[in-house]
């Protein structure tokens, strides 16, 4: 190691010592700034001459008689070209950067590849090694403030919950808007795969590690070749490929730390005894039987103070019991390299994680075998095959969609369990009362049950077992003709474990419960399809395929459900149980079928112009109906290839000048029921005999519902391509929505609604990407990308005009709307106007502006005008609080680097929106639950001007527990520090080891968040990806702030 | 040349192959686990299809258990334990809202149960020669009791009572008629009495149809409607209308003119000597002339079960023992069977007593009777009491006091304090099971509510419940 240090430094004095101005042989090695890799096939030339050579399979290039006064341009497809002066030097190592946005790349469509100057349509290319060494579970979790047009949102920091993404905003209202997900050529199926609470995205399946690039196809001309389900925009993975030359073994690892950041601050237990007791004799002074006789002592207290051993008084921060320090670990290995016939890909991974929600843990371990061959010169083979084991830990956090008011919820608990009792009893046993935490010297019982027990003893997860193959084959039938076939097969066995223990929580009232069930989902594609590319007269290029693609998935479900443990010792579900119920069944099958042609013209890379069509059923809809025809047109224009262009003085500052415009419309087959055409009965048991109930009103008549969108786009570059700048327009009109038509309870309609195809929206806005590389020196460079997108979403029609979708949170609290001539999703709740300073009441005010208010326990009194006059309750009185939808969003990355520094700094942000603070409802509420500090600037007396109203024990009302207040709206808008890697390249001092790369680095992830919001992150989504509840937060753990150690080495 | 050959055989084969595929059967997708409505209307599918009624009508957010809860815990016998919004704390406080959910919840299993009457009484309609004409009639009538019986539960909670006005107000919007698409959102409320009219009206049809008994089963006897149910389930209507004559007309079809009173007609309907017995398997004595079964696959589901609420369960209701509740009135001794047998003075979770009449723990499997001998014989003591006569009025009384071992002597009582003493006895006799309130607004008088710590008087919104939010919003006529 000493010798070589000597040897360079020597080399380096060497170097400088020796006169220039004469030609002499230059040598060097090219490698990737990304993973340090040697690049084979780079172009190496002498700058205005066509004196060049190419790097050999080691990266490696020799140039003879080179002065020093010239320059070499070293350039690769992907990367960004780089120039370096000889000057004195005889080696010249370079590293380069990979072009983000760059011209040169190739852009994933579908059913192939595009050069990206001739793509017309609108798409997002975001390469995987941006997103490989985030501490993230699935990929989607990186893709954040990555691309224009795509907003992505992370509920909460429950490990790997599937993310909301919204592609150009919302695509659906009752059908799903999540992007259809592409894994080299499969659409996979997305959402919640598990029955509890360990949510598990299937997306955390793929490692994303293997993946080379993601591609956002996002208007609907690009999308359309995947007609039947693109409304909501296509994600298409492609996975890493070999590349040829020779072997390649990496290895990445990350470990890192993950804490809970933004916890509310609530009282201690001195506080909380004071606070509830005052509204106790608040609340008895109005009712006599508020706190029954029984649960108060003689001074009307019902909360007296408890002592450990040591006789200190006992304060215990639930946050502790629920949250910790988690530690994650992340190991890839991979091989890849070839000959000019076969190429191989070859990686396994293992990722460890631990969330800062104690008990919470995500595991995947996956291998990778890419292989391609050409077997002979016209027949070529494709095979991928990944095997994947995920396994998803939790315990019930009340943050997976539907949780929210779990009795068990963690996220709830660790907020409000009563602070003066203590987790564990001074004999170190469970500190327990029936289902709740004990109440020790308190009269009133707790409500909540002690999270310990539930931390420990209950169990959640949710495992898949997941095979994934893809086999293709590409013949060349005759020149410029070929036939593709691709079989894929996505095989997936999820197995979910439940266990509630019989001590506290969800087991207790069956004295233990087990629930496991096995969902396995056996789901193919075949794609066939003829392709033919022509060059007629030199300038005439044209593409065209004509092909099919059937996909069938079938989904069965299984399981079992048994209560009321036999003996203590059982804590599984194969241990022995007093009742036994079937549980979990299920059998889906949804099959697509689709017949495609796609054109492709240009005229000497200046015109461009593509068509295509697409033909496509889906068992999922009406018979009569579920045929729909899909197509779109594109053309571009870059006028930068024009004479006239390019003699004009704009060209020396402009270039790459590109005009585009596409139209197309799209299907949205993301149905959420597979047999919504049909009226269904269910069978069921009336006591011991079997009984059939009407169960679903169907749609004998749905159809497709389509999406039809304009787009127009103009790119060009600045300064010799150092400043890039993409801009689009596009409009999304959605027609022929298919939405749960709500009926009136009275109708007895199952699930009071009808699925049927009314109601239109749309989506417009805007998208700029920029770009630059403001600084490129040859020890540092800076690049940076903003990007900005802009979405307007408008509900145009529904079944009427005047009555909206309603929608709750958690079949509980009914928080949304949607109406005609607003964005989707707004809140909806009963406006507030503060707190009177005369009485301390909550004022409530009425669609007609009337102001109410509120007295708990105040009998005929409870509601009241402002002058006393008693009245009716305002609950009916909703009005909109706000839109939930982000208007603005994007991301600012910058990438620096200097000598062997790499600095990553990557800003998300949003705004435009409100959310529903629904958490904060209960942090106020003034029953038994512990509250926020907030509650400490209640009203006392007369004259208090405070936002907190007279705190009476009970109140469910006036903080918004009852129904939802405007005063728990809040604004959305944030900027965050998403991300920020430092790492270091160590020098190539490695010498026999065989290390050819070494880079280590540090990263924070969610560094810092810049809001107004009061909740726990501005990013949330209790309802999932739920259209018509979104912007809901509803106590939810928050999330995470992770910091990551991370090696990347190469051999 | 030979290339080409081969590659086109390759190319030929695979299409082939993928068009093979690509029939039109491939998109069929027919549900697997549920059955077409094409397909309901076969003889066994029928029967199913009533049992679905049974089973509909006693969903856990219905009559299987939350009509019994809210009727209880609106009065002055229970106190909360929980503060749990979900478990009626709202209902307990008296300022319920038309914005509660569980509340919804009741009301949209109400309307369900009652649709699926009348989808069932058209199909049979359209499917008349499926089956023979007996049972086509059993089964009409059986639908029809359903469907009174579920109007009557919710006129009770959303309407004001009959006796206010003799029905004038606002009752419900009175669905006769399948629903199955997008039409007929909109319906305005009928009045309270054209409600009871309907109710009448097919408890009068059901009585004509239904069988008198089903064989010798016990079992079905008690958890599906024949005669005598129907005519017993008429004097609750009738009582909750005030027509006293009407109630002792039926009543005497089932009731014998003198002690020991029983039913001389059909199933031989009688008050069961211990009355223990009523709450304890098999739960099909001759007292329990209508009942919800249940069974470990078909259990009330998570917080609806009575005996969650009101006993060692969780408790969430334990008994009040002070003065303005039952347990601490003289007629209720701590002698008194339903005292010393159906209540325990304190629970593993509560240092209150509670009642054990629901004694049976996870999965809560207890039958739910709905419809007693005992309430039947109360009803007519009471409309004797009223209108008739007074010593059988007492006889009455009598039947059901000493049958508990009560001790009290009523014969001194005049008119007015023998009524008074049916009403008590009511509380202590049906203590738990779902009468309370129904008792206090069907005479119009105010809800003495613990949890509200106040009266609510008949001219109290707060007396009933407010249309749930998701009715007002989309119907438009209510």
């Amino acid at each position: 190691m000493k010798k070589n240090v000597l040897l360079l430094l020597a080399m380096l004095f060497f170097g400088l010592g020796v006169s220039h101005a004469q030609s002499r042989a230059v040598t060097g090695t090219v490698t990737s700034v990304d993973d340090g890799s040697t690049l084979p096939g780079v172009s190496v030339m002498v700058k205005g001459t066509t004196k060049g050579t190419q790097t050999d399979t080691d990266g490696k290039f020799r140039l003879e008689g080179v002065s020093g006064t010239e320059t070499l341009v070293f350039s690769f497809v992907g990367f960004n070209s780089k120039e370096e002066t000889v000057g004195n030097r005889s080696i010249i190592n370079v590293a380069l950067g990979a072009s983000e946005g760059a011209l040169e790349e190739l852009v994933v469509v579908g059913y192939g590849t595009q050069k990206r100057q001739e793509f017309t349509g609108a798409a997002s290319t975001i390469k995987g090694s941006s997103i490989a060494e985030r501490p993230v579970q699935s990929f989607v979790q990186g893709l954040t403030g990555q691309a224009s047009g795509v907003n992505i949102i992370q509920p909460n920091g429950l490990l790997n919950n599937p993310p909301v993404i919204r592609v150009r905003g919302l695509s659906s209202l009752s059908l799903s808007s999540f992007p259809l997900i592409v894994v080299d050529g499969i659409p996979i199926s997305t959402g919640d795969v598990s029955s509890n609470a360990a949510t598990n995205n299937p997306l955390g399946d793929i490692n994303p590690a293997d993946i080379e690039s993601i591609d956002v196809l996002k208007d609907a001309a690009s999308a359309a070749i995947y007609g039947s389900r693109a409304a909501a925009g296509v994600l298409l993975i492609t996975t890493k490929k070999g590349k040829s030359g020779k072997a390649r073994f990496n290895l990445d690892s990350w470990a890192g730390v993950s804490n809970p950041v933004r916890l509310p601050e609530v009282l201690n237990a001195q506080q909380y005894m004071d606070h509830k007791n005052m509204a106790i004799g608040n609340a008895l002074a109005l009712n006599p039987n508020a706190v029954p006789a029984s649960q108060r002592n003689e001074k009307n207290q019902s909360f007296l103070p408890n002592y450990d051993a040591n006789g200190k008084l006992i304060d215990t921060d639930w946050q502790d019991v629920v949250y910790r320090t988690g530690f994650s670990q992340n190991y890839n290995v991979s091989l890849q390299g070839g000959t000019d016939k076969t190429n191989y890909f070859f990686s396994g991974g293992y990722t460890n994680q631990d969330g800062f929600l104690k008990a919470n843990n995500f595991q995947r371990k996956s291998g990778r075998l890419n292989l391609s061959h050409e077997a002979t010169n016209w027949l070529k083979l494709n095979m991928n095959i990944n095997y994947i084991n995920s396994l998803n830990n939790a315990p019930n956090s009340g943050s997976y969609v539907g949780g929210a008011f779990a009795t068990s919820g963690l996220g709830r608990i660790a907020v409000a369990q009563v602070p003066n009792l203590p987790a564990y009893k001074a004999d170190g046993s469970y500190n327990l009362e029936n289902n709740t935490v004990g109440r020790m010297n308190n009269l009133l019982p707790a409500q909540f049950p002690n999270a310990a027990p539930l931390i420990d003893l209950d169990k959640n997860t949710s495992e898949t077992a997941r095979f994934f193959t893809n086999l293709g084959a590409d013949i060349r039938l005759y020149k410029g003709l070929s036939f593709k076939t691709s079989y894929s097969w996505d095989n997936r066995n999820t197995e979910n474990v439940q266990f509630w223990n019989p001590y506290n929580g969800d087991g207790w009232s069956f004295t233990g419960y087990a629930y496991n069930n096995n969902i396995k989902s056996n789901n193919w594609n075949w794609i066939n399809t003829l392709n033919y590319n022509k060059t007629f007269a030199e300038k005439h290029n044209l593409s065209l395929v004509v092909g099919s693609d059937a996909q069938k998935t079938r989904t069965t479900g299984w399981g079992i459900n048994r209560q009321t443990v036999a003996d203590l010792f059982f804590n599984n579900l194969q241990g022995n149980f007093s009742t036994n119920l079937s549980a979990g069944n299920s059998i889906n099958q949804i099959s697509f079928l689709g017949y495609l042609a796609s054109l492709s013209y240009n005229f000497g890379g200046k015109y461009f112009v593509s068509a295509n069509f697409r033909r496509d059923g889906n068992s999922q809809l009406s018979p009569a109906n579920r045929w729909g025809n899909f197509g779109g047109i594109s053309g571009g224009w870059t006028i930068s290839e024009e004479e006239f262009f390019k003699n004009s003085d704009l060209a020396n500052t402009l270039s790459n000048l590109r005009l585009k415009a596409s139209w197309g419309k799209v299907g949205n087959g993301n149905m959420t029921n597979a047999y919504g055409s049909y009226s269904l009965f269910n069978s069921g048991i009336f006591g011991t005999v079997p009984s059939l109930v009407f169960s679903q009103a169907g749609n004998p008549d749905l159809k497709w519902e389509t999406s039809a969108q304009t787009n127009i786009g103009l790119d060009f570059s600045l300064f010799k391509s150092r400043l890039n700048v993409e801009a689009s327009f596009y409009n999304k009109d959605i027609n022929n929505l298919v939405l749960d038509v709500p009926q009136s309870p009275s109708k007895g309609i199952p699930g009071n609604v009808i699925l049927a195809n009314v109601g239109s929206m749309y989506n417009r806005g805007f998208e700029l990407s920029v770009s630059a590389t403001p600084v490129i020196r040859n020890d540092f460079s800076w690049n940076t990308t903003l990007n900005f997108s802009t979405n307007k979403n408008m509900v145009t029609s529904l079944v009427t005009d005047d009555k909206g979708l309603t929608a709750n949170t958690s079949g509980l609290e009914i928080s949304s709307i949607t109406m005609v001539g607003h964005s989707a999703a707004q809140i909806y709740g009963v406006k507030t106007a503060g707190v009177n300073p005369e009485n301390g009441r909550r004022i409530f005010v009425r669609k007609d502006g009337t102001q109410v208010q509120y007295l708990h326990h105040g009998g005929v009194n409870l509601w009241t005008l402002m002058d006393g006059t008693r009245t009716t309750s305002p609950s009916t009185q909703l009005q909109l609080l706000g839109g939930t939808i982000p208007t603005w969003y994007g991301g600012f990355n910058n990438n620096f680097a200097y000598k062997n520094l790499d600095l990553a700094l990557n800003f998300t942000y949003s705004g435009g929106n409100y959310i529903y603070n629904g958490s904060r409802a209960g942090l106020r509420d003034q029953r038994v639950w512990n509250n926020s500090v907030d509650v400490l600037n209640s009203w006392k007396k007369p004259g208090d001007i405070t936002d907190v109203p007279r705190a009476v024990y009970g109140d469910n009302v006036s903080n918004g527990s009852a129904f939802l207040i405007s005063d728990n709206v809040e604004k959305g808008d944030f900027l965050r520090l998403q991300n920020v890697t430092l790492g270091y390249r160590l020098p190539a001092i490695f010498g026999n080891s065989g290390i050819s790369s070494l880079r280590i680095y540090g990263q924070v992830n969610n560094a810092f968040i810049l809001t107004k919001y009061s909740g726990v992150d501005p990013e949330i989504s209790t309802n999932g990806n739920n259209n018509l509840s979104s912007g809901v937060e509803r106590n939810v753990i928050p999330q995470g702030r992770q910091f990551t150690l991370g090696l990347n080495i190469g051999f | 040349m030979k290339n080409i050959t081969n590659k086109i055989g390759i190319l030929t084969l695979a299409l082939s192959m993928s068009l093979t595929s690509c029939k039109d059967s491939f998109l069929e997708a027919i549900p697997e686990t549920s059955l077409s409505d094409a397909t309901v209307f076969t003889p066994d599918r029928i029967l199913s299809q009533v049992n679905g009624l049974y089973a509909s009508v006693k969903s856990g957010s219905l009559l299987g258990g939350r009509y019994q809860i809210y009727n209880d815990i609106r009065g002055e016998e229970f106190i909360n334990r929980t503060t749990n919004t979900v478990t009626g704390y709202t209902t307990y406080q008296g300022n319920q809202d038309a914005s509660d959910t569980y509340i919804a919840a009741f009301w949209t299993q109400g309307y369900l149960t009652i649709n699926r009457a009348n989808l069932l009484l058209e199909g049979l309609d359209a499917n008349a020669s499926v089956i023979s004409s007996d049972l086509l009639a059993n089964y009409k009538a059986e639908a029809k009791f359903v469907r009174a019986l579920t109007y009557f539960s919710l006129v009770q909670f959303f309407a004001k009572p009959y006796a206010l006005d003799n029905g004038v107000s606002a009752g419900l919007p009175l669905r006769l008629k399948g629903e199955k698409n997008n039409e007929n959102n909109d319906l305005a409320r009928s009045t309270v009495a054209q409600v009871y009219d309907q109710i009448i009206k097919d408890l009068n049809e059901a009585e004509a149809e239904l069988p008198n008994d089903y064989g010798s089963s016990t079992l079905l006897r008690t958890t599906r409607a024949h005669k005598n149910t129907a005519i017993a389930l008429k004097t609750r209507v009738l009582l909750a209308k005030k027509d006293y004559k009407g109630v002792i007309t039926e009543a005497n079809k089932i009731v014998s003119a003198s002690a020991p009173f029983k039913s001389s007609v059909r199933i031989q309907h009688e008050l069961s000597s211990d009355m223990v017995s009523v709450f304890r398997a098999p739960y099909t004595g001759l007292e329990n002339i209508f009942s919800s079964p249940m069974s470990i696959n078909d259990a009330p589901g998570t917080q609806n079960q009575v005996g969650y609420y009101f006993n060692s369960g969780n408790v969430e209701y334990f008994i009040n023992t002070g003065t303005t509740g039952i347990y601490s009135n003289p007629q209720f001794a701590a002698t008194d069977v339903r005292k010393s047998q159906l209540t325990v003075p304190t629970t593993g979770i509560s240092a209150n007593p509670s009642s054990t009449k629901f004694s049976g723990v996870s999965p809560y499997i207890d039958f739910i009777p709905q419809i007693r001998y005992a309430e039947v014989l109360l009803n007519l003591a009471e409309a004797e009491a009223e209108v008739g006569s007074t010593t059988r009025s007492l006889a009455l009384l009598d039947a059901v006091h000493k049958r508990s071992k009560g001790a009290v002597d009523f014969a001194t009582l005049d008119k007015a304090g023998l009524i008074k003493a049916i009403l008590t006895e009511r509380r202590i006799e049906f203590f738990g099971e779902g009468f309370r309130a129904n008792d206090i607004l069907r005479r119009g008088e105010p809800i003495n509510s613990f949890g509200a710590g106040a009266l609510i008087q008949p001219s109290d919104p707060r007396y009933i419940f407010a249309i749930p939010v998701i009715e007002t919003v989309t119907n438009k006529l209510i």
